[in-house]
């Protein structure tokens, strides 16, 4: 039985937090002086690359490494055998028979996806390690590849002998009565096959890392790109049969992560094994070929036999849907996504009755990881799909269907059906804002005047929520043994002797701006100005300002990361004035903090004490203090949400805290003769709450436009039939440049969660509004030429002449029954 | 000099200051400035040439450095972004780049700056147009180069 | 992204380089850099020798020849292209279409002989300078060489250029009055082509080559035909084009089917040829 809580989180007076100032970070980085890990040199490192298979599926029949040994300048190898003898497979989430597979930092005995490391080897130089890799020799045995995911659940081809089965995970998620709702509906729309295809954000800087061992003290430092250390220590400790305490995660500047970045634990094993058994620091660079090959992509995922059913006035009552999630060679993080998508079950609209059969199965393709959007937009896209063919459909206006389904902003705190609480937002509102912002009431004037250019003109919408701050507890709804739930996150504040404030956060930023953000908290709270407050750049388990869960993932750092800084903050703040008032002699209500001083509030001005007073009373001068009085300014707080538990058997329960709304519109132009898709206007609009730097929010809503933009038209992770991804670099992979991007309009506003600490929700991953919309607008381009229906979510130019020239194959997809 | 070698002394002049260096023929001008010279404020983003964190000015042209050779830089200019900021003022197009929110992980932004910087001396005034234009060659997977955008223009803007 | 061990020669005329490639097997000439150094980190191509043509200066001029052809030197950048005023005045076509050459960074190394030379089916410059009739100029250790257009490429990867030989310069007519075209479908803005298609039209000819659908450019010649009479009407130009998708046996790739680059060709023929005609003079 869970409890929802509902106490109205309080807002902060907005000093610096709600304005948009220019970010601390910028100095060092547009000087060229930030320090990503590749940066980072040390005395007597080697330099390792990864000899990887060249098959999708194999057995490895030998591994000699002898000839790379001679190469002068090699320092060593380290192949999978010695991987098995040195380390345990890695834990795995889900239950059987996924939860039986033998996950090991390279491949064991067999190869399981194109690009997948068979072994290592170090050198003195990055060249040599290059060249030494040439030299290793592996004999493989091919298997029989698979690579679709409909196939592998016939389980003729198994990629792993210990589950015995391609199946990770599956279960049926069933909330109100879709059965009955189905009955009952004057309209049921029925949705053969939809498919979100596999993509991902490519970071500009690779996955890599450079790792110390100390063989005094059996410790690992690790100076990396991790976005995640905390879950990557869970992995990599009980493997390599160490303790937690003994991998130092050590990360500085990061060149983007949007969820890539999270599952680097193996090739970090590795690291660690050559490390301790060379006796010399060793790193390793991800190059982009293998970062697109076998690093992390999205969830793919089919939806099949989808039923709506509308009633006579629009209004949806609930659909059902078959979900078949293909997460690649090995799970990892991913059975999580056959979970985390029921943040959102029902998408934005009112429905109460759906059923999600989920099943997750493994390919022959690269491992996914929790790429931006994780699993919700997914399932976004379809709801945002449904709706646009069911309007289609039924002959009903998008805008209106919309309007008419959407959670209201008066029903808000909202319940879905599975237990999720909405907290706060204004979906018609956004919509409204949106259309204007593209002038959506011109659309039929540009229509005619595109088609008098021979373009096909079209509009979309793409509606999307972007749920943030994740309740570990949903893991038990996958895995019932899990003893994972809640959250948390970390932060420290102090201040130094000089009156210096220092905080150290335990998130680890990749471009969002934390340390200018978390200043901004500090000084309206402390009553400074944000250029007193450092922010420690990056995250280091050395600082101890970590939790369980620390990390930059699932859109949660304005709740945890911010909230865990705020408790931190308001501890020192409360012990300056206590200190101030002994100082000052007068009650603690008299004093205030304000511009760098603690000071008698309408006292005389040399009744106030600069912050370095207090600092140097504290770590200096502290005899006169009574002794049952110890301040120590300098506080650890845990930021820890409340969630409530999750029941595992109705599968209910809130599995994420705060919602932001993004409202995406489109305008596109088609040309009929080739395809192409040409975004003439854009416009998206966010609400995450109260923003603490508006630009730094709008710039996250730029970013994640253009990731959706290049997923909607273009970024494919496309295999053939013998597992080879066929687009593996830039040139074939193509993601938006400068002149690709549409002239682009924002949107903003401000619905404040009652839940989070500071009023601000988590937005940093967006939902995938532009692929919903962009698809929206494609359909609504190509209904007067033939009205095929959308059913993939990339839609380059080949794809979209196929519809144009083929368009019953795709509406034989989809059929209507009234009543 | 016609002879092929494995290894050559090169003379070129970095950010201003002149220098011999003895380098393998194979090595990139990329890891030559990195690793050889320590200058790592450019980036490597890709392996075939497409995503300009390794933009430098050779000569004062903006090149990618990745898809040189060190020896062929023998004898010429090269700058990068460390070249900038002289005596850590930054420049107005850094101070824009600061100003509109123009990066956020600032990987790619070296390579945006030196191709910003090569724009500017050539068109002191871009159109937004021409902005995107000279940028083409450099990905950005945060920032949807919009404020990058916007930040060149306004540096153009200026005087 | 490493390249392998590799000697480096760097020549100062072109004798020298000519007698450099024919002293080694599996030596290549390094122009650019932008295609052969991305090969050699890819280590997909490992030539043992470059001959690095940089201070060949001979090869960076652009001029007209006695005849009044425009003379490109096969060292010419595009960047060089684009600001050359021989260029825009005798056929501006050449500039206008290296600017859609990737990026700035790449145009101010990338060459028009590198481009020719590597023919990569979906390179811009084969089809254009098909269609343009440009001739190639050759140097070996035994002299000099001219060879058509159509002589030049020989399939993918492979030219008449020879091993110990040397594009020195493309010789390209001026356009007297012709008009110059090219369209097609690029995978993103200035991105790679899919299929791609150069025409010229004068008063009562044209020429169209189409790339990216064969090892080499290929002559639309049942188009050329119909169109010699000089109706260039849009109505007369489709039909022109009709049947050239079934002639041609493209590739199919993740970019699009065979049938799709069929259809192309057909929708950029037909584009390259208006806007030729559009631009007579």
């Amino acid at each position: 039985m869970m409890t929802t809580v509902t106490e109205q989180g309080r807002t902060l007076e907005k000093g610096f937090v709600g304005q948009s100032i220019p970010r601390k970070e910028d100095k060092r980085l547009v000087q060229g002086q930030g320090t990503f890990f590749d940066d980072v040199r040390r005395h007597g490192m080697g330099y390792v690359h990864f000899v990887r298979s060249p098959y999708a599926h194999a057995k490895i029949v030998s591994i000699d490494v002898s000839k790379a040994l001679e190469l002068e300048g090699v320092y060593g190898t380290i192949t999978g055998d010695e991987v098995a003898i040195h380390t345990d497979p890695f834990f795995e989430m889900s239950v059987e028979p996924g939860g039986n597979i033998k996950d090991y930092a390279l491949a064991v005995g067999r190869v399981r996806h194109m690009g997948e490391p068979v072994a290592a080897v170090c050198a003195a130089t990055r060249e040599l390690a290059r060249d030494a890799a040439e030299l290793i020799e592996v004999e493989y045995d091919e298997l029989a590849v698979l690579v679709d995911a409909q196939e592998a659940l016939k389980d003729e081809v198994v990629l792993h002998d210990d589950a015995g089965s391609n199946v990770v995970w599956s279960g049926v998620f069933d909330w109100g009565d879709v059965d009955a709702a189905l009955a009952e509906a004057d309209h049921v729309v029925k949705i053969d096959k939809l498919h979100f295809h596999r993509f991902s954000s490519t970071p500009l800087e690779c996955a890599g890392a450079l790792v110390e061992y100390d063989k005094g003290t059996g410790e690992w430092t690790l100076t990396c790109n991790h976005q995640m250390p905390g879950v990557g220590a869970i992995w990599m400790a009980p493997a390599l049969r160490t303790g937690i305490d003994k991998l130092r995660f050590v990360t500085h500047d990061i060149g983007g992560g949007f969820g890539n970045k999270i599952c680097l634990h193996p090739q970090y094993v590795v690291l660690c094994l050559m490390a301790r058994k060379l006796g010399r620091p060793v790193q390793w660079t991800e190059w982009r070929t293998d970062q697109h090959t076998a690093n992390a992509h999205g969830n793919e995922r089919w939806f099949l036999d989808v039923e709506v059913g509308v009633m006579k006035d629009g209004t949806m009552t609930g659909f059902k849907v078959k979900a078949l999630d293909d997460c690649g060679a090995f799970p990892r993080y991913e059975p999580l996504g056959c979970i985390i998508w029921a943040q959102v079950t029902p998408g934005m609209y009112g429905w109460r009755n759906i059923r999600v059969d989920f099943t997750q199965v493994c390919t022959n393709k690269s491992p996914v990881s929790p790429n931006r959007g994780y699993s919700r937009m997914q399932h976004l896209w379809l709801t945002e799909r449904i709706i646009d063919i069911v309007a289609g459909e039924l002959g009903l206006d998008p805008v209106e269907i919309r309007k008419k389904n959407y959670v209201k902003t008066e029903q808000m705190p909202y319940e879905t059906p599975n237990g999720c609480v909405y907290d706060s937002g204004d979906y018609s509102a956004a919509l409204d804002i949106a259309l204007e912002l593209i002038d959506a009431g011109s659309i039929e004037e540009r229509r005619k005047d595109a088609a008098a250019r021979g373009k096909l003109l079209g509009l979309g919408i793409g509606s999307t929520l972007d749920s943030g701050t994740n309740n570990f507890g949903q893991s038990t709804l996958l895995n019932p043994e899990l003893q994972f739930s809640g959250n948390n996150e970390a932060a420290s504040v102090k201040l130094d002797i000089f009156g210096e404030v220092v905080v150290t956060l335990g998130t680890v930023p990749q471009g969002q701006g934390h340390e200018t953000t978390a200043a901004q908290v500090v000084a309206d709270i402390l009553g400074c100005s944000p250029d007193q407050v450092n922010v420690r750049r990056g995250h280091d388990t050395w600082f101890n300002s970590h939790a369980g869960f620390s990390g930059t993932y699932a859109s949660q750092f304005a709740f945890t990361g911010l909230g865990a800084v705020k408790g931190a903050a308001e501890l020192v703040r409360d012990e300056m004035i206590q200190l101030a008032a002994a100082v000052l002699q007068a009650p603690p209500e008299a004093i205030e903090l304000s511009e760098g001083f603690a000071r008698i509030k309408d006292g005389p001005p040399e009744a106030a004490l600069p912050f370095m007073a207090l600092g140097a009373i504290i770590n200096a001068n502290n005899a006169f203090l009574p002794p049952e009085f110890n301040p120590t300014l300098n506080h650890r707080y845990v930021c820890r949400p409340y969630f409530g538990m999750v029941d595992t058997e109705k599968k209910t329960g809130q599995l994420t805290l705060t919602y932001a709304t993004q409202i995406h519109a489109a305008v596109v132009e088609i040309d009929p003769d080739t395809g192409e898709v040409d975004v003439v206007d854009y416009a998206a609009v966010d609400d995450c709450g109260v923003r603490i730097n508006p630009q730094i929010v709008e710039g996250q809503v730029h970013g994640a436009t253009a990731h959706a933009l290049g997923a909607a038209l273009h970024e494919d992770f496309v295999y053939d039939e013998d597992g080879t991804l066929l687009t593996a670099n830039f040139y074939d992979y193509h993601v938006p440049h400068a002149m690709d991007m549409p002239p682009l309009k924002t949107g903003a506003m401000e619905s404040p969660s009652p839940v989070a600490p500071l009023g601000a929700k988590g937005m940093g991953e967006g939902g995938g509004g532009g692929i919903h919309c962009i698809c929206s607008a494609i359909q609504d381009a190509l209904r007067p030429a033939g009205g095929a229906i959308v059913y993939d979510s990339c839609n380059p130019a080949h794809r979209v002449w196929s519809m144009l020239r083929n368009p019953e194959s795709t509406r034989a997809n989809v059929s209507v029954t009234s009543k | 000099m016609a002879e092929p070698v494995t290894s050559r002394t090169v003379s070129l002049e970095v950010n201003g200051e002149q220098l011999e260096y003895d380098v393998p023929t194979r090595r990139l001008l990329v890891h030559f400035l990195r690793d050889d010279l320590g200058l790592t404020g450019t980036h490597i983003g890709c392996d075939t040439g497409n995503c300009g964190a390794c933009t430098v000015h050779v000569n004062g042209e903006a090149v990618k450095s990745c898809m040189l050779l060190a020896v062929q830089a023998d004898g010429t200019k090269v700058s990068t972004v460390e070249g900038l900021a002289a005596d850590g003022e930054l420049t107005a197009l850094q101070q824009a780049f600061n100003e509109h929110h123009a990066l956020q992980c600032g990987y790619c932004t070296p390579g945006m700056l030196m191709s910003a910087t090569a724009l500017l001396a050539r068109n002191p005034h871009p159109t937004e147009e021409d902005v995107r234009y000279a940028l083409q060659g450099n990905i950005c997977r945060c920032t949807g180069y919009v404020n990058i955008v916007d930040a060149v223009v306004a540096t153009g803007g200026k005087g | 992204m490493l390249l392998r061990e590799v000697e480096y020669a760097r020549p100062a005329t072109v004798e020298e380089a000519v007698a450099v490639l024919a002293a080694h097997e599996g030596a290549r000439a390094l122009a650019g850099g932008q295609t052969l150094i991305n090969v050699m980190k890819q280590r997909a191509a490992a030539p043992e020798v470059l001959v690095d043509l940089a201070d060949l200066d001979e090869l960076r001029e652009i001029g007209f020849s006695s005849d009044g052809m425009l003379e490109i030197g096969a060292m010419v950048t595009c960047a060089q292209l684009q600001g050359s005023s021989e260029v825009d005045v005798a056929r501006p076509i050449l500039a206008e279409v290296a600017g859609t050459i990737a990026d700035v960074q790449v145009r101010n190394r990338g060459t028009i002989g590198g481009n020719v030379c590597v023919s990569d089916p979906t390179n811009h410059f084969p089809p254009l300078l098909v269609a343009l009739d440009a001739t190639f100029t050759i140097r070996g250790a035994t002299g000099e060489r001219t060879v058509s257009a159509g002589e030049f490429f020989l399939g993918v990867y492979m030219t008449a250029v020879g091993e110990g030989e040397l594009l020195t310069k493309i010789n390209v007519p001026a356009s007297s009055g012709a008009g110059d075209g090219y369209a097609g479908l690029t995978i993103g803005a200035h991105g790679t082509y899919i299929v791609n298609s150069a025409a010229t039209v004068t008063g009562d000819a044209a020429r169209v080559a189409i790339g990216c659908v064969a090892a080499s450019p290929v002559r639309a010649t049942a188009m050329e035909e119909r169109l010699a009479g000089g109706d260039y009407s849009e109505t007369a130009v489709r039909a022109s084009a009709d049947g050239l998708g079934s002639s041609l046996d493209p590739p199919s790739d993740v970019h699009g089917s065979a049938d799709f680059r069929r259809h192309l060709a057909e929708i950029s023929a037909v584009r390259a040829v208006l806007q030729a005609a559009g631009r007579r003079r």
